[in-house]
Parts: C-alpha cells; sequence; structure tokens
C-alpha cells in the first residue's frame, strides 16, 4: 500500500500531529482536574490549619517564583542562595522564572478568563498600581500574610507604613519583602556639587547639555522621577496621605509639563528620545553618555560599581522636597498550583537570615522590612554592622526625607498625558 | 485509477503544510479579528476600536515610521544584494565566501541590533575612533546617531541581516543564468546595462519580488530589533500593539489586535500587488514572444 | 588600467565585506573578558572573566541551552517532515490551484506572527498548550515554514527529477532512491533550512513568551531582560552563546552528512 515513502511521511506526519495535541490536551486536562479538585479543598483549609501543617504539605514540592529578570545580583541571589536554603529546610524545589510584571499579569488575567483554575505561578514580585490592578480585578489569593510565622514575629500586621501599598489597602494580600527609597546618582569625576533642588536641577542641565535624561513614563523609574517633580509643584500635604484629586492636576498639571517641557532640548539625544527602562538609562551613565542616573534602592550602585559597570567615582545625592520610598511585595495568584509551597518560601525569605544576606552591597543591597527591634539583640547587631558603601547616603539623612508614595492615579494620570504633553510636542 | 493517483498526489504531499499554514494563519488571525471587533467588557460588535485607531495620531506616527522603516531596509538590502551578486557571484561558488556570507544569517536579530548598539551609538566603538583621529572632541558631536526617530538603527540592523538572505535566494538564479544570452547582447554592442535589462532582470524579477515581499513583511511585523533600537515617540507598529496587550487593565487589548489586523492588511494588499504585477509582466513577455 | 581600477575596487569591496562581517565576532569577543570599557578607549582597560562566570553560574543556563536546542531540533525536525514533500511537490507537479497553494504556503510571513500569537493564547491555553514546550515548537513553525518550502522547492528544482529516476530505473526502492541519491544532492538546501529554521526558533522572544507563558525557559528569554542593560560584558558572552549554539547545530549536521555518505 505504501508504495511512495512521501505517503508514509505524510501520513506519519498527520498521526504525530494528532498524538502531539491530543496528548497536550488529555495531559494538561487530567492534571487541571486532578488538582483542581484537590487545590479548592485545601486552599481554605491552608489559612486556618497550623504552619506545621502547611510545611509538611509544602515538603518535597515545587515553587514557580516569577520575576523580572534583568539583575544578576537579584538573580544570583534567588538561584544561589535561597534556592539551596529553601532545599535543604523544607525539601522545596524554588524555580525562578525571568518575566516582566506587566506580562505575568496580563498572563494570569487571560488564564482568568480562559476559566484556568491551575495555573503555573506560585509566588509574584508586584507593588504599587501593579498591586492595585491584580487586586481590583481578582488575580490574587488570598489573605496570607498574617498566617507567615517570621510576618507575624518580626513585621506585625498593625506597623502603620505597611498598611497600604500606593494607598491601595494591602490586607494581607501580599506579604513585605523589600524596602527601598527613590534617589539619583552621580559621576564625582564631572560633578562637583550636585543639584539641591528641582530648580538647580534644571540650571545644571542647560549648563550641560545632552548629560542628563530620564526613563520613559510607562517605566516604574520614569513616572518616579516625574512623582518627584509632582511633590515638588502639588506640596507634600496633599500628596502624602490623600486620595487623587482632579482639580490638583488642573491646576498644576502645567506647571508640571512646563518644567518638564523646560528642559527637554537639553536632555540627551536633545530629548527627542528618552530610555524605555532603568536599564537603558544605567547603560548610558556607564558608557558617559549621561552623567546622572536615578532609581529605587539607595544602594543599588555598590555591586555596580564592584563590576565596573558604573565609575568608581559615582556617589548617590537626593534633593528638595525628599525621597519617594516604598515597599514592595511578594504576593500568590488566584490559580497557585502550590499555595503552600509558596506560603513557606515567602516566610522563609521573610527570615532575619534571608533578609541579611539580601541587604549585602555585592548581593541586592537594599533595605528590611523587618521591625529591626524586634529581632534578637544579636541580630539587630547584625543589621546595624552592615557596610551599605560609600555610594550610599547615611541612614539618618534618608530617613528625614522620607516621603510617602501618592496614589496611583497620579501615576495614572502622568502616564496618560506625558507623552502628548512632553514628548510629542517636539516635532 | 493510475491516472487518478497522478493526479491527487501534489494535493497529498501538501496536505500537512497547507493544513498547517491555513490552522495557524487562519485560526490566529479570526481570532485576532474577533478580538479588535469586540467590547472588551460586554462583548459586543463594535468598530469603535478602528474608530479610535485611526482617529489617533499616535498610530497614524508609528504606521507611517514603520512603513517608511521597512520600506527603506527592504529596498536598500535587495538593490545592495543584487549588486554585490551580480559583481562577486563567481567568488561565491567558493565555499569560504558563502559561509562568510552566511554569517550574519548565523546572528540573532536580537544580538544583530546589540551590535549596531555596540558599534555606532554616542558612545559606541565609531565614535571612539572618530575620537581618536580627532574628528570630535566630544562625545556629544558624534554625527551618526543611529537611535533616532528616523529609525536608522533599526534600518541598518535589517541591511546587515538581510543582505545575505538577498545574495543567498539569487546565487540561483545567477548560476542558471544561461551565459550565451550575455555574449549574444554582448555581439550586437550592447554594454553592461543592456545586459542586465534584456538577460538577467527577466529572470530575477520573480525572485527579487518575492525577496521583497519576504522581507518587507517581516521588517513591519518584527518586534525584537525596534524593541532594542526604537525610540519614545514614535514606536514601530507591533511595539505599539505590545504595549497596548500589556497594559494594566484588559481595555486597550482591542485596539492592540486592531493595530496588528491592520499591519495584516496593509502587507496582504501590497503582496498581492505585488506579486499581480510581476504575474501580469510575466504573461505580456511570454505573449510578446 | 581599467581592468586594474576594477580589480581594486573589487578587492576592496571584498575587504569591506570581510570586516563587515568578522569584526562583530571580535569585538562581542572581546567585550565579553573586559572589565572596564569606556568610551573613548578603542580596547578594554582591563580584561576580567566575571562575564562568563556570571553565564555560567547561571543555574537556568544550561537548562535553557539545553530546552532550546531541543525546541529548535523539533521544528527543524518537523519543518522537514511538512517541507519536504510540500517541496517536491512543488517543484516536480503541474496541477491545478498551485498558485493558490503557493500564496497559502506563504501567508504564515505575510501575516505578523505578533497577531498569530496573540490570537492564539487564547486557543492555547483552553487546549492545554500553553506554557508547554509541545506550544512552542508548533507556534515556531509559523514563522520558519515558508522559508523552508521556499528553499526546498528550489533545491528540487536545482537537482531535477531526472536522477531520481533513473536510479528508479535501475530498480532502487524509493527510500533507496531519497537516501543514495535525493538526500544527498539536496543536502546544500537541506543545511540551509536546517540552519535557517534554527536560527529563527532560538531568537524567537515574543512568540516563545506568549505560548511559553514563561515556563519554557529559552535563551532568548534568560537575553531578553539583559539586552538593553548596563552590564555589557554579560550580555557579550550571551550574545556569543546564541551563535556558538547554531555553529555547533549545523557543525553536528555536518558531520551527520559526512558520516552517511562514508556508509554509502
Amino acid at each position: 500500500m505504501f508504495k511512495n515513502p512521501w505517503k508514509k511521511c505524510g501520513i506519519g506526519l498527520v498521526g504525530i500531529f494528532l498524538v502531539a495535541i491530543f496528548a497536550g490536551c488529555t495531559n494538561s486536562e487530567s492534571g487541571q482536574t486532578d488538582e483542581h479538585s484537590e487545590n479548592s479543598a485545601s486552599s481554605e483549609a491552608l489559612l486556618e490549619q497550623p504552619w506545621e501543617k502547611t510545611e509538611a504539605a509544602a515538603e518535597n514540592s515545587q515553587v514557580n517564583l516569577y520575576m523580572w529578570g534583568g539583575d544578576e545580583g537579584v538573580n544570583r541571589y534567588i538561584d544561589n542562595w535561597v534556592a539551596p536554603r529553601l532545599k535543604e529546610n523544607y525539601d522545596i524545589t524554588l524555580k525562578r522564572y525571568p518575566m516582566d510584571i506587566t506580562e505575568v499579569l496580563q498572563k494570569l488575567q487571560t488564564e482568568k478568563r480562559a476559566n484556568k483554575e491551575t495555573g503555573v505561578m506560585d509566588i509574584i514580585w508586584i507593588n504599587g498600581e501593579n498591586f492595585k490592578n491584580a487586586k481590583e480585578n481578582g488575580l490574587l489569593w488570598n489573605s496570607f500574610s498574617d498566617k507567615l510565622p517570621n510576618f507575624k514575629k518580626f513585621i506585625g500586621q498593625d506597623r502603620a507604613d505597611l498598611q497600604t501599598d500606593f494607598g491601595t489597602p494591602v490586607e494581607g494580600m501580599e506579604a513585605p519583602w523589600g524596602k527601598v527609597q527613590y534617589v539619583f546618582f552621580y559621576d564625582a569625576a564631572h560633578i562637583k556639587k550636585p543639584p539641591q533642588n528641582f530648580i538647580e536641577l534644571a540650571q545644571w542641565v542647560k549648563e550641560n547639555p545632552g548629560k542628563f535624561t530620564y526613563p520613559e513614563v510607562q517605566d516604574f523609574t520614569g513616572s518616579g522621577f516625574m512623582k518627584h517633580l509632582l511633590y515638588d509643584k502639588m506640596g507634600r500635604d496633599v500628596l502624602e496621605n490623600e486620595l487623587y484629586r482632579e482639580e490638583l492636576t488642573n491646576e498644576h498639571g502645567d506647571a508640571v509639563w512646563q518644567y518638564l517641557n523646560d528642559i527637554q532640548p537639553y536632555l540627551w539625544k536633545n530629548g527627542e528620545n528618552y530610555p524605555a527602562s532603568l536599564t537603558e538609562l544605567d547603560r548610558l551613565y556607564s558608557q558617559g553618555e549621561v552623567w546622572m542616573t536615578m532609581g529605587y534602592n539607595e544602594a543599588r550602585a555598590e555591586r555596580l560599581i564592584e563590576d565596573g559597570t558604573f565609575p568608581e567615582t559615582t556617589k548617590s545625592f537626593i534633593m528638595e522636597p525628599g525621597s519617594i520610598g516604598n515597599y514592595h511585595f511578594l504576593s500568590i495568584p488566584f490559580n497557585s498550583p502550590n499555595k503552600a509551597g509558596a506560603m513557606v518560601a515567602i516566610n522563609e525569605l521573610l527570615s532575619p537570615e534571608a533578609q541579611l544576606e539580601k541587604m549585602q552591597p555585592s548581593v541586592w543591597g537594599e533595605n528590611t522590612p523587618l521591625s529591626l527591634e524586634k529581632l534578637s539583640e544579636a541580630d539587630q547587631e547584625k543589621f546595624k554592622n552592615i557596610e551599605r558603601g560609600d555610594s550610599v547616603l547615611p541612614s539618618e539623612q534618608l530617613e528625614a526625607a522620607y516621603l510617602n508614595e501618592m496614589d496611583p492615579a497620579y501615576t495614572e494620570w502622568l502616564k496618560e498625558n506625558w507623552m502628548s504633553e512632553v514628548v510629542q510636542t517636539t516635532h | 485509477m493510475k491516472l487518478f493517483k497522478q493526479r491527487i498526489k501534489p494535493y497529498l504531499l501538501l496536505l500537512p503544510s497547507v493544513t498547517a499554514a491555513i490552522v495557524f494563519v487562519g485560526w490566529g488571525t479570526a481570532a485576532a479579528l474577533l478580538e479588535s471587533l469586540q467590547d472588551w467588557e460586554t462583548g459586543e460588535w463594535t468598530v469603535v476600536y478602528y474608530h479610535e485607531l485611526f482617529t489617533n495620531p499616535v498610530f497614524w506616527d508609528s504606521l507611517f515610521l514603520s512603513f517608511s522603516t521597512a520600506l527603506l531596509s527592504t529596498a536598500v538590502s535587495v538593490v545592495l544584494g543584487l549588486v554585490v551578486t551580480r559583481y562577486l557571484y563567481h567568488y561565491f561558488r567558493k565555499n569560504r565566501w558563502k559561509l562568510l556570507v552566511w554569517l550574519p544569517m548565523l546572528v540573532p536579530h536580537l544580538v544583530a541590533a546589540y551590535l549596531v548598539l555596540l558599534f555606532f551609538s554616542d558612545s559606541g566603538l565609531l565614535s571612539s575612533l572618530l575620537y581618536r583621529f580627532g574628528w570630535i572632541q566630544e562625545m556629544s558631536e558624534y554625527p551618526f546617531s543611529v537611535q533616532n526617530r528616523q529609525g536608522t538603527g533599526i534600518i541598518l540592523t535589517y541591511i546587515w541581516k538581510e543582505v545575505p538572505f538577498v545574495i543567498l535566494m539569487l546565487l540561483p538564479v545567477y548560476y542558471q543564468l544561461n551565459s550565451n544570452y550575455e555574449a549574444v547582447i554582448r555581439t550586437l554592442g550592447g554594454g553592461s546595462w543592456e545586459v542586465f535589462k534584456t538577460a538577467e532582470f527577466p529572470a530575477l524579477a520573480p525572485v527579487l519580488t518575492e525577496t521583497g515581499i519576504i522581507l518587507f513583511s517581516f521588517t513591519i511585523a518584527a518586534f525584537e530589533v525596534p524593541y532594542i533600537l526604537g525610540v519614545t515617540y514614535p514606536k514601530m507598529l507591533p511595539l505599539l500593539s505590545y504595549q497596548w496587550y500589556f497594559e494594566n487593565d484588559w481595555s486597550s487589548r482591542p485596539a492592540a489586535m486592531a493595530v496588528m489586523m491592520v499591519t495584516t492588511f496593509l502587507t496582504l494588499l501590497l503582496a498581492f500587488l505585488a506579486f499581480g504585477l510581476s504575474q501580469r509582466r510575466r504573461n505580456q513577455m511570454s505573449r510578446g514572444k | 588600467m581599467k581592468s586594474f581600477i576594477r580589480r581594486t575596487m573589487k578587492i576592496t569591496v571584498l575587504t569591506l565585506i570581510v570586516v563587515g562581517l568578522l569584526a562583530p565576532f571580535l569585538i562581542l569577543g572581546m567585550s565579553s573578558f573586559a572589565h572596564e570599557w569606556r568610551w573613548p578607549q578603542l580596547l578594554p582597560a582591563s580584561f576580567s572573566l566575571r562575564a562568563w562566570t556570571v553565564v555560567f553560574q547561571d543555574s537556568q543556563l544550561w537548562e535553557a541551552l539545553f530546552v532550546t536546542a531541543v525546541i529548535g531540533m523539533l521544528v527543524i525536525v518537523l519543518n522537514f517532515l511538512l517541507g519536504l514533500p510540500a517541496g517536491r511537490a512543488l517543484a516536480y507537479e503541474e496541477f491545478k490551484g498551485k498558485s493558490l497553494i503557493e500564496t497559502l504556503l506563504l501567508l504564515p510571513i505575510l501575516v505578523p506572527s505578533l497577531a498569530i500569537g496573540m490570537g492564539l493564547l487564547f486557543t492555547a491555553i483552553r487546549l492545554g498548550m500553553a506554557d508547554h514546550w509541545i506550544g512552542v515548537v508548533l507556534i515556531h513553525l509559523v514563522p520558519t515554514l515558508p522559508y523552508t518550502i521556499r528553499i526546498l522547492r528550489a533545491g528540487y528544482e536545482n537537482i531535477g527529477w531526472k536522477y531520481e529516476e533513473a536510479a528508479r530505473n535501475l530498480g532502487a526502492s524509493p527510500f533507496t532512491v531519497f537516501k543514495t541519491v535525493t538526500f544527498p544532492l539536496l543536502f546544500p538546501s537541506i543545511r540551509a533550512v536546517a540552519a535557517l529554521s534554527f536560527v529563527i526558533s532560538i531568537s524567537q522572544y515574543v512568540l516563545t513568551a506568549l505560548i511559553g507563558g514563561g515556563q519554557v525557559i529559552t535563551l532568548a528569554m534568560i537575553y531578553y531582560p539583559y539586552v538593553s542593560g548596563a552590564d555589557r560584558p554579560v550580555t557579550a558572552a550571551f550574545s556569543l552563546l546564541f551563535i556558538v549554539l547554531t555553529i555547533a547545530l549545523l557543525l553536528m549536521f555536518e558531520s551527520l552528512f559526512l558520516r552517511s555518505r562514508k556508509k554509502v
């Protein structure tokens, strides 16, 4: 019958296709239903049962952590320090998947629409408007943070600064992982005295054309820069603890755009192009194309200096009216297949040891959300003795300048208008 | 029976690949089209997303940039590839030359874009070289910025990547060209241009058309290169679509799909026009004979 | 005199081509070992192995290399299974609707693959093929198959059907004909298909991210967040890995071919 080998090929191929598709379907479907029934039954119980039971349930399981993968130090911390520890202490295999948070949320949303009850992500790294968005769309699992022993012991539910995340009530839907403040970095080889406020910054930009820029508004760091400008133009009282007020943006919006338009011709590339991300701005800074960079995490320059990426003469500064600080969190998606494992892993990430390691300048360098006074004397000593490095400002100065994040609606407003008010005007 | 088998054979051979093409492209495009025509919350039919798109200057600027970038890089690649092949095809018979031309094909687009950055950015190697020669005193004087609103860097990347592709498409045609034609034309007193026009071009035209269309549709729709070398505004169409697709809530997703549908429509239209033209030319020529 | 000018011109052009094609690889190599390399230094100020240590210490690297290579090879295999019969039919047969079929087969590159990927995502989730390497392999067929068919068709046209016929007349079975006659003659095209579909497959970021849902970690998934970043040596090292992977595959292919020839 099969005289022609091509026909054989063709038939074989169709066969392979069908088998592959069939295998793919049945595989996932059977997996889905099994895990699903188990999942929904146990996920409520997870929040009731004693912690030992959760630990036992997490044993010998895999936890998938989805996070942005562009920082080699952060990746190494997860892969080479956290993962082996979880394996040793709890027999949990932690697997890190590099993915931007916007893509993570879009994926969760698509899965929710497709009724995919058993997803693939167990832990996601999140804060700010992304948290607001995820919470409002029901993409997160439940209130879990006060079930974690380390959270109860070292942070506690009553911490005033952790009640909201950019104004959105946290309500235990995410657990704080790190604390950062927004600072500017400059190359002291070129700049003797960094600007003290936005007026001086504008002067400096005009005197040094092409040597300054900021990331576009879609980027977290870019909108962060503009939020400092909002603080400068609108004042601290109305932004720090209050909800979005449209009359404020109506009244002061022009001043904000005017400032940005005013400096635009003197920016890198005459303001025709802005870095798409913080990493791109860092690249420009590392090559000397610009002389300043910026960003959340007051200590992030240390490791980059050590690697030879940033010049050794890199220092940091903050300007009037202050430095916005925030927390970033870990959360569990609604369709996590291993919620017990996720809880155990997050608990471990909040342990003093893990936080101490993370704060080392050669690892990640960022500050801890733990309340130091709740730690043992020995641990307190260790945290106080960390040498954060010469490029990091003294902690008193940082604390004195601390500004809370504002309502994410302001970021939305910036995102909606920056492109048309500032960028498109250069045509 | 045998005749029937003979007749059905080509269809059987083509069945798997045609099925794959139809299933993937048909299904994917249909799903995207449906999503662009439905309200994202209620699912009702609407053309509002297209209406918004066509009244949005952001879209038009992106469309213009994408179109000109794709057209320019395709045209330059095809012409350069043609010139190089025509004058150097003897060399390419040797394997080492052929291998050399293959090299850029082995480099992924992402990496190629990074290479362009490494060489041509303001702090790149060319800029350092110019400084050493004393032609510029400062980085800001560097004249060949590639990351600009004209998409120069993007075009450069595609040329570096696609000229070898054009050469590889054209080489077989040149090897098959009958050199007697050339001799005849030359004896009749025709110059190189004459040779090219009457002997080479008719054989090349269909391949050139096809190559051009492939390159154009790839360039206008690819994401990776403009991601690295694009500018804040305007963005190339795929980047615009991607940004809307991944924006915080679902509301911009139909618009993202609509952008892709317009791009699809444009490339298909262009492809049919080009193929139609070249077909008609061929018909006319065969009738002329 | 004229021929002298011509020759110098040709030599200049050839040198330019060599430099333009080879220099990037040298620069990448140097950059991956550079410790500090800032404007306007023409060469790195000092060298270090840090970037390569970082790359090879990345716990996901080996798995990613493996996944990338396997997906790439499956894509090649599928391309051959679909492309060989199609290329042959288009080269040797005349039949009704040929031009329509030709156009249909070109569609996957005419329609933006981003549109196809976005459109198929929902269905892929429903079918359980999202977040899975099967889905990624299948979606990688979209940007590769048209090239494959195009190349194989040209290859078949080039060798013609006379050799095969002669072999068959001598009584060889269809499989022997393919193995001893068609395959060796077609090998340049087969090699081209393998290289091209492999390169296209391993450099897909968007399609892999969409359909693979981040679960399928290929080299492109790791490379992508670095590429716009400040860490030039690491980016350079990753870039070289991409190229080395492709060259390794091609060498493997070549040696397979040589061995199969020796046996005959």
